[in-house]
């Protein structure tokens, strides 16, 4: 297992360099360069002194030395600045931005964990019955829905029709940002801040959970009526035990299984498609930041936000297989 | 009687299909969409519907804007151009099924075509690369030696000429071109293997002459600003002279050794890497590339399809991440389904490798496939109503449901229509798919009986 584990660390580092090199090739190869911007700003600027900025930005060189070039900074910490912002990349994503993504994600996640399991299991366990019907026909829905038309029809109920309805000016939950402008903690206190947070999360934490919580309680359900139906459920029953215990101690146990890399898996997909939700609700997040820096041409985020990105899918992917093998002592990696 | 009517697994496939409701009611549906779609331009022209570009003229601009449903002339409203908003719709299903269906279609035609050759060849090594000094290309000098010789030569000389000489694209096309002439030459009678193999050999020299070449360019031109000054670290000195020394042991194996390549695990490598990617932030970086108008890609989707160069870009860019799933359905099962006994006997009966993996083994697969074919329609639709959504997709004029929906934000206060429709034609049609590929899944598994 050790060996196992060790093994599929080392391949990452092989994985990221590819990774690296494609994703660098693809953005480095955007239409225009990232001193169009400044050219454009200049309009006396002279052919020579487009020359010279070349060579200053390293630009005139091709395209795999200023990848080596790059690469031999980013093994270093150094992954340049945000041309956008003049700070650089790795505060930019890391310290404004993930934290905001992180929180966004990770509701998403134990949102979608909380009420997809219990679902799925009442599911299972009424199989066939009118509320399973119900269920199975909502997950269905679940995931054909587009995730940013769902941000917006959220939006539309609880920003527009509700208040109307409810003769409020206000909206139930706000229409967007992750705190309302201007609202310091230090003036209104801390639970009125935290309430103000937590308001302004319910609806992009609800709107990217949709996909996962419909798919792991479609799978959920799948799991559990396998389980079910296995002979040491029957045991258990025949030996007398309560239901209770025959469902929760012996069959939820083993359904969980199999659920528990599907949400390993889950997780950079959880970061990756938030691009969609944080633009919705104008959520200050990595996907909105990635999406910002590639029509912003700025380089230096995008290449960071991809190549962690890229990490972190690599790491769930094994922290999902490991979990496998912790959860069912039937695996055995070699 | 009907009893004696033979029953073939799709007639029987057919009949527990049609007891699964939701899915014969969204087979329905999608006949329709599929009708509407085919039929729009000819809406327009018995003017039923108005051309979904057609802009109001005249004095009074802002009264045709933003129009609600139920307005006479536009059961849907009118957009913020004061554009029909049924019209559009049903031309961006066109849009939509047109991506749906041709991503589909590709992707499981690659898919399956990679996958099994994954699976039917896994295990069985090719030899990649055989130096000149190798016993391998030895023994190949045996009869024939000198047209051997010179293909190889000609192979090196082409390699060598498309990797330095021209662009990436032109390079890409001309490797096809030779690597469909050595599949032609290996077809032919008597010495066409052995040709065949020299040429490919006289290619893999060049790849590892030029890998060589790429080491010492790169390390050269990192170390040259700090050569010139004279102030490059020990460290960096020994990364120059090393990457130098790993070129020549380069060169020096490549004489006399063998590269021998398992196609499966080459091909599953590729598939791990590719799951790696942060899905949506690559198909946006990838959709803004293809769309460059400098490159060499981008002017080429431009020349050919023109006006729909976009929706050529998205069904690429999905059809490059879209055979993957299909790759790894198909692989597993070819993996199974070649330890069978009548793969053996086609085996035994000499049938052509070809032959075996396409009459034999694909066949056997087709169930999953065809599952996965439909599932992977409404995934096609979603995804390019995201990425037309965000801009980085189908570019207007042309309308699709997802960039319908990209200004429908901003007008929720007084014209909601405009986001609520686009959205529900998306869900809708989705919907459909994905409960006729959950009745397909029921109806094609052999261990369900009516």
């Amino acid at each position: 297992m050790l060996a196992y584990t060790l093994r599929r660390v080392l391949q990452i580092v092989p994985l990221l360099f590819f990774i690296s090199l494609v994703v660098y090739a693809l953005v480095a190869l955007q239409p225009g360069d990232p001193l169009e911007a400044l050219i454009f700003a200049n309009p006396r600027i002279t052919q020579e002194e487009i020359e010279e900025l070349k060579k200053a930005y390293g630009l005139d060189q091709p395209i795999h030395i200023r990848y080596f070039k790059w690469l031999g900074l980013a093994l270093q910490g150094d992954f340049g600045l945000s041309r956008t912002y003049a700070i650089p990349a790795t505060e930019f994503i890391f310290q404004q931005r993930l934290p905001m993504t992180l929180l966004l994600s990770g509701t998403a996640f134990l949102l979608a964990v909380v009420i997809a399991i219990p679902i799925g299991v009442y599911s299972a366990l009424r199989k066939y019955s009118l509320a399973d019907y119900v269920i199975t026909f909502l997950a269905f829905v679940g995931y054909s829905t587009p995730v940013f038309w769902l941000g917006i029809m959220l939006l539309l109920i609880f920003a527009v029709w509700l208040p109307e309805l409810l003769g409020r000016t206000e909206p139930i939950f706000p229409p967007g940002g992750y705190v309302t402008p201007g609202l310091d903690p230090a003036e209104v206190g801390f639970w009125p801040y935290l309430k103000d947070r937590i308001w302004h999360l319910v609806l992009p934490a609800f709107t990217l959970s949709v996909i996962s919580m419909a798919s792991w309680t479609r799978f959920m359900r799948a799991s559990m009526l396998e389980v079910l139906s296995q002979d040491y459920v029957r045991t258990a029953r025949a030996k007398g035990l309560p239901e209770r215990v025959v469902v929760y101690k012996h069959a939820l146990r083993n359904a969980l299984i199999p659920i528990v890399t599907l949400m390993g898996l889950a997780i950079p997909g959880l970061f990756s498609g938030a691009v969609l939700t944080e633009t919705i609700f104008s959520w200050p997040g990595m996907g909105r930041a990635l999406f910002d820096a590639l029509v912003e041409k700025d380089y230096n985020v995008a290449m960071t936000a991809l190549v962690f990105l890229a990490l972190l899918t690599a790491v769930f992917n094994l922290l999902a297989d490991l979990a496998y093998a912790v959860v069912d002592p039937r695996i055995r990696y070699r | 009687m009907a009893q004696n009517r033979i029953e073939t697994p799709w007639t029987l496939a057919w009949r527990r299909f049609r007891r699964h409701r939701m899915a014969i009611f969204s087979l329905g549906i999608i006949i329709l969409l599929v009708a509407l779609a085919l039929s729009a331009p000819l809406l327009v022209r018995l003017g039923w519907i108005p051309d979904p570009n057609l802009q109001p003229e005249g004095p009074n601009l802002a009264a045709s804007y933003f129009l609600p449903p139920g307005t006479p002339g536009h059961p849907l409203g009118t957009d913020e151009l004061g554009r029909d908003v049924l019209s559009r719709l049903i031309y961006g299903g066109r849009i939509s099924l047109l991506v749906g269906f041709t991503v589909a279609l590709s992707s499981v035609l690659i898919g399956t075509l990679v996958g099994a050759i994954a699976g039917y060849f896994a295990g069985r090594a090719f030899l990649f690369f055989a130096g000149p000094a190798s016993p391998t290309y030895r023994e190949l000098l045996g009869r024939g030696g000198l047209a051997v010789v010179l293909l190889s030569l000609v192979g090196l000389g082409t390699a060598l000429y498309l990797f330095y000489r021209t662009e990436p694209g032109t390079a890409l096309l001309g490797f096809a071109g030779a690597l469909l002439a050595a599949y032609l030459l290996n077809r032919l009678p008597g010495l066409g293997e052995k040709l065949a193999r020299a040429l490919w050999y006289g290619f893999s020299w060049a790849l590892l002459l030029g890998f060589a070449g790429l080491i010492v360019d790169v390390a050269r031109t990192l170390a040259e600003p700090g050569m010139a000054r004279g102030d490059l670290s020990p460290i960096e000195l020994a990364g120059y002279y090393l990457a130098h020394l790993g070129a020549l042991a380069l060169l020096a194996f490549g004489v006399v050794g063998r590269i021998a390549l398992d196609v499966d695990v080459v091909i599953s490598r590729i598939i791990d890497f590719m799951l790696s990617l942060p899905g949506l932030p690559i198909l946006l970086v990838l959709s803004a590339f293809m769309r460059n108008p400098e490159s060499a890609l981008g002017k080429l989707t431009a020349s050919l399809f023109g006006e729909a160069a976009s929706v050529a870009i998205i069904i690429l860019i999905l059809v490059v991440f879209g055979w993957i799933t299909t790759a790894r359905i198909v692989r597993g099962l070819i993996l199974s389904l070649r330890e069978q006994e009548f793969t053996l006997a086609a085996q035994a009966l000499g049938v052509s490798e070809t032959r075996i993996v396409f009459r034999h083994l694909v066949p056997n697969a087709i169930a999953p496939i065809i599952v996965d074919a439909t599932l992977q329609v409404g995934l096609a639709i979603l995804v390019e109503a995201g990425l037309s959504f965000l801009g980085f997709g189908i570019q207007p004029p042309v309308a699709t449901w997802g960039n319908m929906l990209t200004g429908a934000q901003d007008y929720i206060f007084y014209a909601p229509h405009l986001a609520i429709f686009p959205g529900l034609a998306i869900l809708l049609t989705v919907l459909a798919f994905n409960y006729v590929g959950d009745g397909l899944r029921d109806a094609l598994d052999p261990r369900s009986r009516v």
